[in-house]
């Protein structure tokens, strides 16, 4: 296996990654996980549309992770965007989009993300 | 098993399962280092039709300490793309695949490989194809030379592989865990009144004709320490190893695309430095989060090295054979050789001509002087076989790890800390009873090592 002569990529890897593949529909979808003090939201968003999260605190992601995840999902197209209703009453939240993770404490989204999932 | 479905949680992710690390000074290239970190483990060679393969949703990483804190001053990042040319058939392959670029091959991986170095991050390659895994003679004819093309050259002088190979780790993982048995010894076991061992038996290997998924480097040692290298005795000869997968925080089921929803920052999910460290020593409370952390964190699981639970089983499961390790265990006497083998390297003055201690930060890695050159004659014993090339300076694909490890536990090895101890006559020959010659694939003399992989056609399940 040593016959580095015949390493290499696939010969032309961007028509490979052209393949056909499924792509995430975009979707506006709110998903509560009930009316209990804790639940998920999930949601599918493009970027611009989370001002809010886009000047958030995000730690550095690893690399190659920042633009495509799994079932080759693009950023630039539509990122998947969780939020984890941790506790109604104070409105503490954790939002997940991309490789970031935010803390919030939003009482009011908070209410009406329990609402939406009554 | 080195670390096969080692802990609760990770024995239901297998594709994010580490299962063996490996890192030697490769033996036909000897200013390289070759690392090698096996998933997927216990891979039943004929399972299609969806062959076994790499997840696209993890994030595969080979850690390197050169500075001594348990901390990785290198790490090299592996990430999956799994393409699908047709998906309105159900074959894995519609005829025979004979190149990487086949037609004919329906589902295929691809891999990204980037290096981080105080934060910054370096693509080494992209759209690295893999091989398919070897399905048989009308499927994936010349298997050997078609996994061979998947040997990728990057820049440096460093080559990569990854892909399905031969488990290349031996143990008789089911007489093991059936209570201790050891079957070579197995009339000497106490068997709880049932006698059913009357002599001694051939040990089995549980692995043979099993496969693993693969992520082999092999880089020019210059790229791996901190400095240049002066010899054995220069600490800076000394890099430490291990490898993790890690997951994004959320995963949800997206029942209405079928498929999962991944989003979130990266939290590590499996880890491996030593064979058998989080297996054998730490219990099972804790194994889940042993998984989660970094080896500079290992400080809490010290006691479990010194104090193991396996030295105080063996006694008891073999009543008369270990009867100074009994006694040694008795006195509660910290085992410094095991916390020395296993957390922070053998200091030099201990083994002639040899040293792989990185300092006195605990940390479970694999620890490799890589002053030391390869064995013309290897010993898979390692250290403790006079072979200064093999485990615990760090592990090559065919050491006899657990017999090392059992010996050491047994208490063969405490003499390098306490010369008035005079170990059990069992602990030098206590074993599973296999060897790398249990391995019915063998091994590679060339990169990447592990032999190539058994075939779904002629592997009975």
């Amino acid at each position: 296996m040593s016959d580095h002569s015949q390493a290499g990529p696939p010969a032309d890897p961007a028509a490979a990654a052209a393949e056909p593949q499924r792509h995430l529909s975009r979707r506006s979808m709110l998903r509560g996980a009930g009316a209990s003090a804790a639940g998920l939201a999930a949601l599918a968003v493009a970027g611009p549309a989370v001002p809010a999260l886009a000047s958030a605190s995000r730690p550095a992601a690893p690399a190659a992770t920042g633009s495509r995840v799994a079932g080759g999902r693009t950023e630039s197209v539509s990122q998947p965007l969780v939020v984890h209703l941790r506790d109604v009453q104070s409105g503490e939240m954790d939002v997940f989009a991309g490789t970031s993770h935010t803390r919030l404490r939003d009482p009011d989204l908070a209410a009406r993300l329990a609402r939406a999932a009554r | 098993m080195s670390s096969h479905r080692e802990a609760p949680e990770i024995s239901k992710d297998p594709v994010a399962d580490s299962t063996d690390v490996y890192a030697f000074v490769s033996p036909d290239q000897p200013d390289t280092v070759t690392l090698v970190a096996n998933y997927l483990p216990l891979q039943g060679p004929a399972g299609g039709p969806n062959f076994y393969e790499f997840g696209d949703d993890v994030l595969y990483e080979i850690n390197v300490d050169n500075g001594g804190g348990g901390r990785a001053d290198i790490i090299y990042q592996f990430r999956f793309q799994t393409l699908l040319r047709d998906p309105d058939t159900f074959l894995y392959n519609v005829g025979p695949i004979e190149s990487l670029t086949s037609p004919n091959w329906n589902r295929r991986q691809v891999y990204t490989v980037t290096r981080v170095q105080d934060g910054k991050q370096q693509v080494l390659g992209s759209g690295l194809a893999c091989p398919p895994c070897n399905i048989g003679p009308l499927s994936t004819p010349s298997y050997a030379s078609l996994a061979g093309a998947a040997v990728h050259a990057l820049p440096g002088g460093i080559s990569v592989f990854a892909g399905q190979r031969a488990e290349g780790f031996y143990v008789d993982l089911g007489a093991i865990f059936d209570l201790g048995d050891l079957r070579p010894f197995e009339q000497l076991h106490a068997q709880y009144g049932l006698n059913v061992f009357t002599g001694p038996a051939p040990g089995v290997n549980a692995t043979a004709a099993l496969n693993v998924h693969s992520i082999a480097l092999q880089v020019p040692i210059s790229q791996l320490t901190r400095s240049s290298v002066t010899g054995e005795a220069d600490p800076a000869a000394v890099i430490g190893v291990w490898t993790t997968a890690s997951r994004q925080r959320v995963r949800l089921w997206d029942a209405d695309n079928g498929e999962d929803v991944n989003c979130g920052p990266f939290r590590q999910v499996s880890r491996l430095g030593n064979p058998l460290f989080n297996e054998v020593l730490v219990p099972l409370g804790k194994k889940d989060l042993w998984n989660s952390l970094p080896p500079y964190d290992d400080k809490q699981f010290a006691s479990y090295v010194t104090n193991p639970e396996l030295a105080g089983l063996l006694p008891a499961l073999y009543p008369g054979v270990f009867p100074n390790l009994a006694a040694l265990v008795k006195s509660g006497a910290a085992r410094a050789d095991l916390e020395a083998i296993l957390l922070t390297g053998i200091p030099a003055g201990i083994v002639p001509g040899f040293q792989n201690n990185t300092g006195s930060v605990l940390a479970d890695m694999l620890r490799l002087n890589t002053a030391i050159p390869p064995s013309a004659n290897p010993n898979e014993l390692g250290i403790i076989g006079g072979d200064l090339a093999g485990f615990p300076n760090g592990r090559r694909v065919f050491d006899d790890v657990v017999t090392i490890e059992l010996r050491a536990i047994a208490g063969a090895t405490y003499p390098l800390v306490d010369s008035k101890y005079t170990p059990d006559a069992a602990a030098g020959e206590v074993t599973d009873g296999l060897t790398a010659s249990s391995v019915p694939s063998g091994y590679l003399d060339q990169f990447p090592y592990l032999g190539v992989p058994y075939s779904g056609f002629s592997t009975p399940s």
